[in-house]
Parts: C-alpha cells; sequence; structure tokens
C-alpha cells in the first residue's frame, strides 16, 4: 500500500491538471481528505500556521502588529485584510511578502514586495484598504455608528496572490477590532439651546479640557474624531451645522449663524465637566473658516486652534452679515471639471477668489494655531490660505502663535490615521451624481494622517493640559 | 493641588486586551515627586466589588510609569506592570472566602482604574479621583466562536479559533468543583487552539443518571473533538488542572483510542487506585478523608489525602508508558493536593523506565493549588462544594499571592509555547525539546 504524502502545492497541481476531481477551492483540508478517497492524509506532516494580530481590539489610532508563524522558509505569502463597511461594500488590502528562514512573517520588521502597498510598512493592510474589484465608484470609508468598531479580518494565503483572484488556500487567520471609542466613553446626544451635535466624555470625574470639533460642506454629523478625542481624554463636542434634520431648514444651506457657534462653544464650555479655560477648536475644510470666525468672536477665547486644508474666508456666499449662505452650489464658476468629470472645487478658496469681507481677520487671534496642509489638496487652496494666515499673523507681531505641517503628497481629507484615503468620493446625487477630487496618494496621506495626528495630540496636550 | 492647574492624564495601553494580556499604566501631568495612590475597581459578574491599589511618587516629569516604577505599598509593592489585577481583593465587609471566576466569557471584565491623590489606603471608593480611565479585559479574541457540544452524551464546549482553520485542539478538564467552567478554553481558542471544555463531574448525563461518568465519556469527547472538521485529528493536547491531572495522566497512558500529543498537568497527582474509573478515584478520596487536616482558621486541607506517595506501582498511573511530551506544574505551597511530591516521584519513574526526555516539570515556590491563567486574583482559601456530598466548606488552596501571581504569569506563558511546539511547530511528535522553556 502506498502512503502519499502529498503537499499543498502538489495537492493543487494535481487539482489544476485535473487528475483529482475537486473544482473549488477547499478551504477545509478535511473536505479534501474526503474528496481524494483513497489516499491517506497523513496531517502531521502539514504545516499548520499561526497568525497574530495585536492588540486584537484596538483604537483606530493604535498600531497592531501582525506576525505569521509556523510556516515553511522562504516562501511566498500574501497577507490580506478585508472588511465590509456599513453600507456593505468590501474594502480590501494586502502585501505579498517572502517569509523568513525561521518560518515568520512580521509586519513590523519585513517588507512588502507588491499589492496595496510596498516596504516596510505595519499598518499597510489598513491605510491602504481600497474597495474590491466590482464595487461601487466614489466610495469613502467613514464610521456613522461610532459605538461599534470596524471588524477587518486579517488573513495569510498562499503564494503572492490577489485576494479577490480567489485561487490561493487561506493559511491562517484572525479578527481584529479597530473601535473610535476606549471603554469608558460615553456619547451624549446635544439637542440644547438649537446647538445640535454629539458630545463625547472621557470616563473619570473630569474636569478635562475640550474639544469642539468642526467638519466641512459635507454636512450632517460627523461624530468619529470626536469620540476619538474622548478616548485621549478630552471632552469633545462634534458640532453640526449643515444638513441635518435638527437644524433649520433647508438642508442644502448654512441657516445658523455666528450666535449658534458661540452657543455651541459655550456649551462645551460649561459643562461641569470641562475645564473652562482650555477649550480648543479644530475644524477641517469649511470648518477651518468657520474655527477661525469663531475664534475672533467677542467674548470666545479658545486655547488653541487647529485647522487642516481650509479656507480663510467663505467659499460660498453669504447671506447675512451673521455668517449664513446661501447654497453651495449657487455660485459654480470657479468649479474645475478633470476628463472624468470629476469636480474640484480648489479654485473656490484661492485668497484672490474669496469675497474679501468674509476673509477672517486672523490678527486679532491671541491663541496658537496649528495648520495642516496636503500639498496635493485638490479640494481646497490649503498652502496658500497657509500662506495667508502666516503672513498676516507675522505682520501683526504673532508670528510665534502659527505652526504649519505641510505634507507632499497628501490630499484634503487628513484624518485619524490609519484609515484609507478617498482620491476622489461621491459628493452628491441630487440632481446630478457628481464626484468630488480630494486629491492625496495612498502611501504618501497615510504617513502625513500618522504624523499629523501625532502631532495634534501632542499640540493639545502642550496647551490644553500644562 | 489646584485640580485647574493642572489636568492629570492617566492612560493604560491597550484599554481592550485579552485577560493575559499586559497592560502599561501611566500617569502624567502631576506635579515632581507628587504623592499617589493609583487604584482599580472591579464589579464581578455576582456583584461582589473588588479592589486593587499601589502608592506611587511621580518622578521629576511629573510622571509614573506603573511597568518602570515600584508601588510604595498598597495591595502589592515594587514594581508590577499587572499589580492592579492580580492583587484585587475583596473590599471591607465583603463576604469571606470569596474566589473571582468568570463563568460568562462572552463579555469582558471591566476594571475602573482611577488617581487619587496622596497615599491612601481606605473609602477610596467614596471619594473622587482626580482622573479615571476603564480597561475592557476578555476571555474570548475578536472571530473566536463558541460551540457548545451535547453530542454523544456530553456537556461540553468548544471554542474555535477565526481562521479557516483546522486547528490543533485540546481537551481542557478542570477540578473538583465540577460545573462547565469555559475561559480558560476560551483563552486558549484566542491563542489559536480548539479549545473544548469538558464537564465530566456535573454533566447532564450524570444528573440525569446519578452516575459518575466512565473512561468512555473522555474517549468521546476524545473522538468529537478528532473528528471536527476543523480540527486537526492529530494534534490533540489534553490539559488538566486537578482531578482534571488524575483524568489527563491515566488516559495519556492507558487509553488505546486517545493519542494525545502532548499533556500539560496542573496541579495533580499520579496516584489512584488501580483499574481507575473516575468513580473510583472519587472513592479513594472519601475513604481517605480522614487524613483531612484544619488549619487554625477553620480551613481544610485535602494535600495528605494521597500521601504518601506509595512505593506500590500499581498505586500510580505508570508514567513510564508515556510516550507523549508532559508538562507538570506544581506549586510548592499546595495544601489541596501533594503536587510537588507527585511530580517528584513521576520524575523519578521516568528516569528510571528512559522516557523522562519528555517530561518538563514547572514547580513554584510559594505558589497555591489554583495556578490559572495570570492576571486575575489570587484565592489563598475559598468556599467550595463538593460535588458528591455537596457541602459548603472553607478549603484552603495555598500560595503567596505576589509569588503565586508570578507563577501563573510564567506558568501561563510556558504552557502556551509548550503547546504552540508540539502542537503547531515540528512535523515529529515525540520529538519536540522543550527543555529551553
Amino acid at each position: 500500500m502506498v502512503r502519499a504524502h502529498l503537499s499543498v502545492t502538489t495537492l493543487r497541481k494535481l487539482i489544476e491538471m485535473k487528475m483529482i476531481p475537486c473544482i473549488s477551492v477547499h478551504r477545509n483540508l478535511t473536505c479534501l481528505h474526503h474528496a481524494l478517497g483513497g489516499i491517506r492524509w497523513k496531517s502531521s506532516y502539514r504545516q499548520a500556521p499561526l497568525l497574530t494580530a495585536a492588540p486584537a481590539r484596538g483604537l483606530i489610532d493604535e498600531p497592531i502588529s501582525v506576525k505569521g508563524r509556523f510556516l515553511p522558509p522562504h516562501c511566498p505569502v500574501t497577507v490580506c485584510a478585508q472588511m465590509h463597511s456599513e453600507d456593505g461594500d468590501l474594502w480590501e488590502a494586502f502585501g505579498h511578502y517572502n517569509t523568513t528562514s525561521d518560518g515568520t512573517v512580521s509586519l513590523t520588521r519585513d517588507h512588502s514586495v507588491g499589492g496595496s502597498y510596498l516596504g516596510c510598512e505595519p499598518m499597510g493592510l489598513f491605510w491602504g484598504l481600497q474597495p474590491a474589484p466590482g464595487a461601487r465608484k466614489g466610495l469613502r470609508l467613514r464610521k456613522k455608528n461610532v459605538e461599534t468598531p470596524f471588524v477587518v479580518h486579517v488573513s495569510l494565503l498562499d503564494g503572492h496572490v490577489s485576494p479577490s483572484e480567489r485561487q490561493s488556500t487561506e493559511l491562517a487567520a484572525v479578527t481584529t477590532e479597530r473601535w473610535y471609542m476606549a471603554p469608558g466613553v460615553r456619547r451624549i446626544e446635544i439637542r440644547q439651546n438649537g446647538v445640535v451635535g454629539t458630545l463625547f466624555l472621557p470616563p473619570g470625574p473630569g474636569p478635562v479640557p475640550a474639544i469642539l470639533d468642526l467638519w466641512g460642506m459635507g454636512g450632517g454629523l460627523v461624530e468619529y474624531r470626536a469620540a476619538l478625542f474622548a478616548s485621549r481624554g478630552y471632552a469633545s463636542l462634534s458640532l453640526a451645522y449643515l444638513g441635518h434634520k435638527d437644524l433649520p431648514a433647508p438642508r442644502n444651506r448654512i441657516n445658523v449663524g455666528d450666535s449658534y457657534f458661540k452657543t455651541a462653544f459655550h456649551l462645551l464650555q460649561d459643562h461641569p465637566q470641562v475645564c473652562a479655560d482650555r477649550v480648543g477648536i479644530i475644524g477641517l475644510s469649511f470648518g477651518v473658516y468657520l474655527t477661525l470666525r469663531l475664534a475672533t468672536q467677542p467674548d470666545i477665547s479658545p486655547s488653541c486652534l487647529i485647522c487642516i486644508n481650509g479656507p480663510v474666508g467663505s467659499t460660498v456666499t453669504l447671506s447675512d452679515a451673521d455668517g449664513r449662505t446661501e447654497q453651495f452650489e449657487s455660485d459654480q464658476k470657479y468649479w474645475v471639471f478633470d476628463d472624468d468629470g470629476y469636480v474640484s472645487f480648489k479654485a473656490l478658496s484661492l485668497p484672490a477668489n474669496l469675497a474679501p469681507e468674509t476673509i477672517v481677520k486672523i490678527e486679532k487671534l491671541t491663541c496658537p494655531l496649528l495648520c495642516i496642509v496636503g500639498e496635493d489638496d485638490l479640494s481646497s487652496s490649503s498652502i496658500e490660505c497657509a500662506n495667508l494666515m502666516e503672513e498676516t499673523l507675522r505682520a501683526a507681531g504673532k508670528h510665534q502663535l502659527f505652526t504649519c505641517l505641510s505634507y507632499p503628497g497628501a490630499g484634503h481629507l487628513i484624518e485619524p490615521p490609519y484609515t484609507p484615503n478617498s482620491r476622489a468620493s461621491l459628493w452628491s446625487v441630487k440632481p446630478v451624481k457628481q464626484i468630488t477630487l480630494w486629491g492625496g496618494h495612498l502611501a504618501s496621506h497615510a504617513a502625513a494622517q500618522e504624523d499629523a495626528w501625532k502631532k495634534t495630540l501632542e499640540f493639545l496636550e502642550t496647551n490644553l493640559r500644562c | 493641588m489646584d485640580r485647574k492647574q493642572y489636568c492629570v492624564k492617566l492612560s493604560v495601553q491597550p484599554s481592550r486586551g485579552l485577560m493575559d494580556e499586559k497592560f502599561i499604566v501611566q500617569v502624567h501631568n502631576v506635579p515632581p515627586g507628587f504623592q499617589l495612590t493609583i487604584h482599580a475597581f472591579h464589579k464581578c459578574d455576582d456583584g461582589h466589588s473588588w479592589e486593587a491599589f499601589g502608592h506611587y511618587t511621580a518622578s521629576a516629569a511629573g510622571a509614573v510609569n506603573v511597568s518602570e516604577d515600584p508601588s510604595l505599598g498598597g495591595t502589592y509593592s515594587g514594581v508590577e506592570q499587572m499589580g492592579l489585577l492580580w492583587s484585587l481583593r475583596p473590599v471591607p465587609g465583603s463576604k469571606p472566602g470569596l474566589r473571582m471566576r468568570k463563568m460568562n466569557v462572552q463579555t469582558p471584565m471591566e476594571v475602573s482604574i482611577s488617581v487619587y491623590q496622596g497615599h491612601q489606603t481606605e473609602g477610596l471608593v467614596d471619594q473622587v479621583p482626580l482622573t479615571s480611565v476603564v480597561v475592557e479585559r476578555w476571555y474570548i479574541a475578536p472571530g473566536v466562536r463558541r460551540v457548545p457540544i451535547t453530542e454523544g452524551g456530553l456537556t461540553a464546549t468548544l471554542f474555535l479559533p477565526s481562521g479557516p482553520g483546522p486547528f490543533p485542539g485540546v481537551l481542557d478538564l478542570w477540578g473538583g468543583g465540577g460545573k462547565l467552567v469555559e475561559y480558560r478554553s476560551a483563552l486558549l481558542a484566542s491563542h489559536g487552539f480548539a479549545s473544548m471544555a469538558l464537564d465530566y463531574l456535573t454533566p447532564k448525563i450524570t444528573i440525569e443518571t446519578k452516575k459518575i461518568v466512565d473512561n468512555q465519556y473522555f474517549e468521546t469527547a476524545y473522538r468529537v473533538l478528532e473528528q471536527h472538521p476543523q480540527v486537526l485529528g492529530s494534534r490533540i493536547a489534553m490539559l488538566g488542572l486537578s482531578l482534571g491531572t488524575s483524568v489527563t495522566l491515566k488516559l495519556s497512558v492507558y487509553s488505546q483510542v486517545m493519542k494525545l500529543r502532548c499533556a500539560v498537568c496542573i496541579s495533580g497527582s499520579h496516584v489512584q487506585p488501580p483499574g481507575g474509573s473516575l468513580e473510583q478515584v472519587l472513592t479513594c478520596f472519601r475513604e481517605n478523608a480522614g487524613k483531612t487536616r484544619i488549619n487554625e482558621e477553620g480551613h481544610i486541607i485535602w494535600r495528605d489525602l494521597l500521601l504518601p506517595i506509595p512505593t506500590d506501582p500499581t498505586l500510580k498511573v505508570d508514567v513510564g508508558q508515556l510516550q507523549c511530551p508532559l508538562l507538570l506544574v506544581v506549586g510548592e505551597d499546595d495544601q489541596n493536593w501533594p503536587a510537588p511530591e507527585s511530580a517528584m516521584d513521576m520524575k523519578e519513574m521516568m528516569e528510571k523506565a528512559g522516557n523522562s526526555h519528555l517530561l518538563t516539570v514547572l514547580s513554584y515556590p510559594n505558589a497555591g493549588h489554583l495556578i490559572e491563567p495570570p492576571y486575575t486574583p489570587h484565592a489563598r482559601f475559598s468556599k467550595f462544594m463538593t460535588v458528591d456530598t455537596r457541602q459548603k466548606v472553607m478549603v484552603l488552596w495555598g500560595g503567596e499571592t505576589a509569588a503565586h501571581s508570578r507563577a501563573q504569569e510564567d506558568a501561563w506563558r510556558k504552557t502556551l509555547i509548550f503547546l504552540r511546539e508540539n502542537l503547531y511547530g515540528g512535523t515529529n511528535p515525540g520529538a519536540t525539546s522543550v527543555s529551553h522553556l
């Protein structure tokens, strides 16, 4: 009697040659065993690889260490990450590695030679996530419900393959959870004094420093960055000002003025668990203009400001002196379309194109300002606006307040790290389906996010805590 | 201290970890030389409150790092990275004889860690801390599947790691307290082993028939594991604690059905009546009950029941016939079983038989009987209900808290290495050298 000791590779070759009637990929070797009929499978000759990821339940800005062990030495493997967004879209990333002489692969030590990213990139599987082939166009990965984690399946595949080809044997896998909220963080819906927002409080008695969190013209109520600030010990209020059912209608205009933002700031400042003299403001995109405008209001004295990729004035026509606006689509003369029909809003925020009366009097600022710029920003003239901010402060003798972080290859959406950048994504569906350009190249944008977040937290520590 | 002047910062990384994972606790932004107390508080599933605390003095940089700085007092002292967990004790006023065991592994253990001003020892829970965080400790990693097993008349739970499998398997046995205790198996699955926790003293079949299970019950469990499509049938280990050791040793030597790749025996003995059904083992204990001792506090010491270790080889499992690697874990202060003496005797037997290269003994001074996965509180004694008499008595397990906790950490780490090397690595069963453990 012949005992056939077959390796996985040999079996696969036999299957490909159709010598063994086994068509679909068998992830389950016992299945394979039965299908092979008389051939006795000696599983003690088969490696049982192990894949680990630590921490398995991490915060979104915590690096994960992924390791594979008990693999054949000097063998090609693919490490692959897959997750479903809340909308049900499949996102994937993968790296091609070669195991070392001791049969291991470590993403914190080894270099990817192909796939979604190259080189030694411990978090490439996360920031390199892209919509799987066949996905809808214009997707952007954003978490709406911050009380549950992103569940990312990390697997180890045989050979250098692309996961969507589904022709490779899955050797091992591990499930990881990526959280925006740390244990004990409380999420509180705010609908008070007309203010629409969500407040995140760190655990503990407080009082703690606080951050008012402002997003851009996409509108709605975006909670994840505020949740992460609370997970890092800051009370944070994410504020809606456009496109939310609880705000005054219509939804495509900003119908709240200066008093709305002031009320929100005071609401945060006066909260019993907040240190009243330690409140900062962060704004991205149009939120930058709102941050600067609010910071220069009387009786508003933030301890520090963070401005990411945004204009120093309003990019949409104001409808009154309090900052309310017309609809964003009303003036399209600065919209630029590329060959694919994607729109770039960049020219709207060129200082020369901003309505001069809306340009914020930055010289009135009295607190430190951290300006973050993506040099490949296709949505906002971030470099030009940052320069204007710097010049204005310098002319006013306040240059020491200004710090600028400028990232080559980074786009508009500089967000908390280890999440993928979308170079373009769906902006609107009505009246027409419109995709807008954000810019940013995957790897350089990821590096920018990692560094910017680290420096953001350091800036907040220095200005809000000490 | 003016609270407005300093915003004390406390961080615990990771904030969501496995039960056996270390964390780093740090305090920042206090004045240099500031005296503070770091306090841990936990309310277990049974509703009892537990606390631990350490006294620290901040560095010149105004910081404390629990992994590097010594605790000057509290429920633990010295540099103890995980002291806030393993030194947890019932809060004053609690019932005596408590033992923390998580029976529901699907929810995490939540621990509140806080910083208080000064070196305090009492009434911390009623004060307002300077700051606090919440930490989750999980027995089960994301993606691990929990599968109740009832086939073959078994009362068991199988935990499968995430991934395609198939995985090496572990049959996991606890001791004389009975019940279906899942947490160690959940943790093993979180480390890549398909682990089956088996209730063999109080399973449904025993409750219904009033009969103690025989060897066939265990062999059925082995078969169920072996034939499971997600388990590598030729890579199965058995792990037993206390009475579970008796079962493990007997089956690994004598069973015709079970072909174990390796075995781990914690706090147990090879001394058992010949012919050895479980029923007979329990009877043997009952017959020797006269050797029970009681200490000054009224705690029961059962270690003498099997002493002296018999010289007659028929009264012991013949470990000289063992063909797979065996890891013995014993606490030298075990007051419940004569584990250290048994380990020594097993070593002698195996040396005589020429198979001692299979044996590794981990012996821990001042560790007691209940050597469990690390970073949970040590119980030197606790209320225990014997399965047959159904009496509640206070049993002495032994062990001094700090030494016992160190033993748990070391033993678990080495157990995982032992299981990994024998079940995952290598192609030649029995040839794996574990002397470097």
